[in-house]
Order: C-alpha cells, then sequence, then structure tokens
C-alpha cells in the first residue's frame, strides 16, 4: 500500500503531523504487518479500516535487566479520530523460563489474548482493547492506554517505615488485590491463563487507583496442571505487596532491623517453594504479620502441607484477612 | 459399582508404568477371569505446535505410532508374567481440553473398569505444585471403584 492509496483527509493529516514532519523520508504503509521489524517510527498500520501512525514503541524490562524496546508493540496515533492506543503485532516467540530446578517452555498466543480482551471487556481490571485481522490474517491488538504506575513502585509511594506501610497502606493495596485474583479467578473459569503474572503486569491507574492486569499474550504449556505457574505467580505477589520487597538471606542479613539474628531463625520451609532462597515465612520477619495471612503465604513455601488449587481457594482466605485488617 | 474384574491400566512407556504392569503381572500372572485395558493417553499439541506448519493428524499420527510401540512393550511385560494375549485390549485417546487424570477417569468410565492402575513417579513437592500430580488427581476424584497407585 503506498500513501496515494490513503483517503485524502487521512493523507493530509499524515503530511502535517508532527511525527511526520519531524522525519526526513517518506512514511510507509504497512496493511501487512507480518514482518515488523519493517515498521518504523512514522510509518501508518492499516488495521480494522483505521490508520494508525506509529508514534513510538512500548518498553519493558525483565527484572534485573534494563528495559528495551518491544518494537512488536508501537504507540499509535489514529489519524482520524487522533486516539492513542497500542499496537500489539503478532510475534510468535517460543521461549523457556526457569523457577528454580524446573523450566517450562512459554510461547506468545496473539489468540489467546484476543479472545481475553473478548472476556473481559468492560471488566475495570483488566486493560481494554480489540484484535483485528491485518490485511495479510494476522491478529493484531489494540489497546487502550492505561495511564497509571506499575504496580510494584506504587507500593514504594507513601510511608517509609514497613510498620506503618502494613498498617495503612497494605490493607487498601489487599483490598484492590484481592480484585485482581477474582479477576484471574474470572479467566481460569473460562479456560484461560494470564500466562505472566507479574507485580509489573498490574498498573494502578492514577485518577482511579484501580489495579488493571495487563499483558496475556504468553501463554504455557502445563497439560496435568493448567493453571500452576499463574497460581504460584499470584502467591508470588501477595509475598512481595507484604514485605513490600523480596527478602533473601542476604538482604535479611543486610537490613538494619533484621540482621544475623533473625537470619539464623530461617529455615528451609521458610523459603519459597520454587523460588530459590526468597522468604516466604515473612511473619519471622516481621513479627506483626497476623498468622491468619503469614498462613496464606505459607502455602507457598517449602514446607506447605497443601497448596491452593483453585483461585477461589486463595480469594476466600485472603477476603477473611483482609476483613479483619480493616 | 463398576466392573470389578476389568482393570485399567495406564501405560506410558516409562519406568513407572513399567513397574506397574510388572506388579499387575506378578498379582494377576496366570488368571483367565480377569480383563485389561491398556490405555495410552497423549496431550492435545501445545498450541506453539501449529505455528511451525504442522497439523493435527500429523501430531496424531505420530502419537498413536508411539502408543503402538508402547501397547506393544507393556503386552510382552504383562506376558511374562503368564497373562493370556486375550484378555488384554489396548485404548489409546487424546487429552483435548482436559488434564490427563480426566481423561483416565472418563475413560474408566466408557470401559466400566472397577479399577484403575498407573505407576508412581514419585514427584517433589515443587514438581506437583506446578506441574501436577496424575496419581494424586486419581486418588482425590475417585468415587465407587479403586486406584492402585504404584511405586
Amino acid at each position: 500500500m503506498e500513501i496515494t492509496d490513503l483517503p485524502p483527509d487521512i493523507a493530509r493529516k499524515l503530511k502535517f503531523h508532527r511525527v511526520t514532519r519531524s522525519i526526513r523520508r517518506t512514511p510507509n504503509i504497512f496493511a501487512d504487518t507480518s514482518d515488523f521489524t519493517s515498521i518504523d517510527y512514522g510509518d501508518v498500520l492499516v488495521v480494522d479500516d483505521r490508520y494508525l501512525l506509529v508514534t513510538g514503541y512500548t518498553k519493558e524490562g525483565r527484572f534485573g535487566v534494563d528495559e528495551q524496546v518491544k518494537q512488536w508493540v508501537p504507540r499509535t496515533e489514529d489519524l482520524d479520530s487522533g486516539q492513542k492506543q497500542i499496537v500489539k503485532l503478532v510475534f510468535h516467540e517460543t521461549f523457556e523460563i526457569t523457577l528454580g530446578q524446573f523450566t517450562i517452555t512459554c510461547f506468545r498466543n496473539p489468540e489467546k489474548e484476543a479472545s481475553i480482551l473478548e472476556l473481559v471487556k468492560d471488566h475495570p481490571h483488566f486493560m481494554q482493547g480489540y484484535g483485528a485481522l491485518d490485511g495479510a490474517d494476522n491478529l493484531v491488538r489494540i489497546l487502550d492506554i492505561i495511564l497509571g504506575s506499575r504496580l510494584d513502585r506504587y507500593i514504594h509511594k507513601g510511608p517509609e517505615s514497613h510498620e506503618q506501610y502494613f498498617v495503612e497502606k497494605l490493607p487498601v493495596i489487599l483490598k484492590q488485590y484481592l480484585k485482581c485474583l477474582e479477576g484471574i479467578g474470572m479467566l481460569h473459569k473460562n479456560g484461560f491463563r494470564h500466562g505472566d503474572i507479574r507485580r509489573d503486569h498490574i498498573l494502578v491507574e492514577y485518577d482511579t487507583e484501580l489495579f488493571r492486569w495487563i499483558d496475556f499474550d504468553y501463554d504455557f504449556y502445563l497439560p496435568e496442571k493448567p493453571f500452576g505457574l499463574d497460581m504460584y505467580e499470584l502467591g508470588n505477589i501477595l509475598v512481595y505487596l507484604v514485605a513490600r520487597d523480596d527478602f533473601q538471606p542476604r538482604s535479611i542479613l543486610e537490613h538494619p532491623e533484621m540482621g544475623q539474628e533473625i537470619l539464623d531463625t530461617i529455615e528451609d520451609g521458610d523459603l519459597s517453594l520454587l523460588s530459590q532462597n526468597k522468604v516466604t515465612n515473612l511473619a519471622k520477619l516481621f513479627p506483626y504479620v497476623p498468622k491468619s495471612l503469614n498462613t496464606i503465604l505459607m502455602h507457598f513455601s517449602r514446607s506447605a502441607p497443601v497448596f491452593y488449587e483453585t483461585v477461589d481457594e486463595m480469594y476466600s482466605d485472603l477476603g477473611e484477612v483482609v476483613d479483619r485488617m480493616g | 459399582m463398576a466392573e470389578n474384574k476389568r482393570f485399567l491400566i495406564a501405560v506410558n512407556g516409562t519406568e513407572a508404568s513399567t513397574k506397574a504392569l510388572n506388579y499387575f503381572g506378578a498379582l494377576f500372572g496366570p488368571a483367565k477371569d480377569i480383563e485389561c485395558i491398556l490405555l495410552n493417553i497423549y496431550p492435545a499439541p501445545p498450541p506453539h505446535y501449529y505455528q511451525s506448519g504442522k497439523s493435527l493428524p500429523d501430531y496424531q499420527l505420530e502419537k498413536e505410532k508411539g502408543a503402538q510401540t508402547i501397547f506393544q512393550g507393556s503386552e510382552d511385560i504383562l506376558i511374562q508374567h503368564g497373562i493370556s494375549p486375550e484378555i488384554i485390549k489396548t485404548k489409546c485417546v487424546m487429552a483435548e481440553n482436559k488434564t490427563i487424570s480426566q481423561v483416565i477417569l472418563d475413560s474408566r468410565e466408557e470401559v466400566d473398569c472397577g479399577t484403575i492402575v498407573v505407576g508412581k513417579r514419585g514427584v517433589s513437592k515443587a514438581e506437583e505444585f506446578l506441574f501436577g500430580s496424575i496419581s494424586s488427581n486419581l486418588i482425590h476424584q475417585n468415587n465407587n471403584f479403586a486406584v492402585w497407585v504404584v511405586g
């Protein structure tokens, strides 16, 4: 497709757009997004009878790795309406993640993400958007931008001391997290996994402070326990929210209020079931963590006698604790 | 009550499955008035399988071919214990939108067996949490029939 194929009003808007004026080349028009690596800043995507100008790219960092540009996830502006959205192009990537001693094959599944977007339409705790086929039948997802803060950054705003955080802020955070659990439970009941549950995949919207799940195009293949990894990661986030950090033996030793004395109390059963050296038994680090809450955390520890099989079980236990926290 | 003299033995060619067959064979070796159904279940192809351009029939053909080899090896073990080949039947199923354990349960109901026999892999706690355990799932879901988990 060429610029001359664009409707005249769209071609005019493109010509005078600040992005177009900032580049020294003629924009390319892509009705077929198969080769996303050839799509650049200032190009136009034609999807769903819309003309979406690429105005930038999203970035994402894995823990310990610098943020990297996701070239298959451009930021766009609709040349007709001016609406700013994120577009996820099809990127079939298969990779392996390591959890403790285990390796799990993960892959990107655009169909799953598009199906979930349909399922969660108007759900306040999920990102919103829709799937559409481009000219080459690639299932592109067009997503609304959430103006918000990553959950792992959000919890660090406010009180300095952990105890103050625990008393003043955590009950509110957990109430919102319960809503997130409810949302994942709903996905599971409909046969979908989130697939990439991480603390930076919940955004806290600036104006409403609603917690909202993002990025559900990852999938994994665990035929006997299809939701096991999602469950584990939900527990992982909960431990992080309660501790407001990850605690390993080294960080306990270096912590001004903990040190060797607390470290000496940590046993193998206090550690996470799958994450090496991460302490799950937070009552040993923070004595004011109530037993009822700590019991939930211990379901994800090496000494867990039973596991949560469903999100509903975890939701029910956490709901009772949050009610008591006030 | 399901048919008491009909046994469903889940086989997959692993050491655990061989143990279960040997246990069963040693127990029932010369018996002629029983019936055993060897069941091989394979999971549905992972979604990324299709991304390589392969089709479901390709996958099923490959898996069913593998199942025939497993059945042959399993029958040999039972025959070595004196079990007559005439009382051995086979069944191969793909677990589509179901867990392996659920397909075992469904198959048991379909063929009306009184006993399910499976080998125990001996998974760790972490492995069970993440990947699940077929034998645990069977034990927790049995009703009106027996489950033998051979370790």
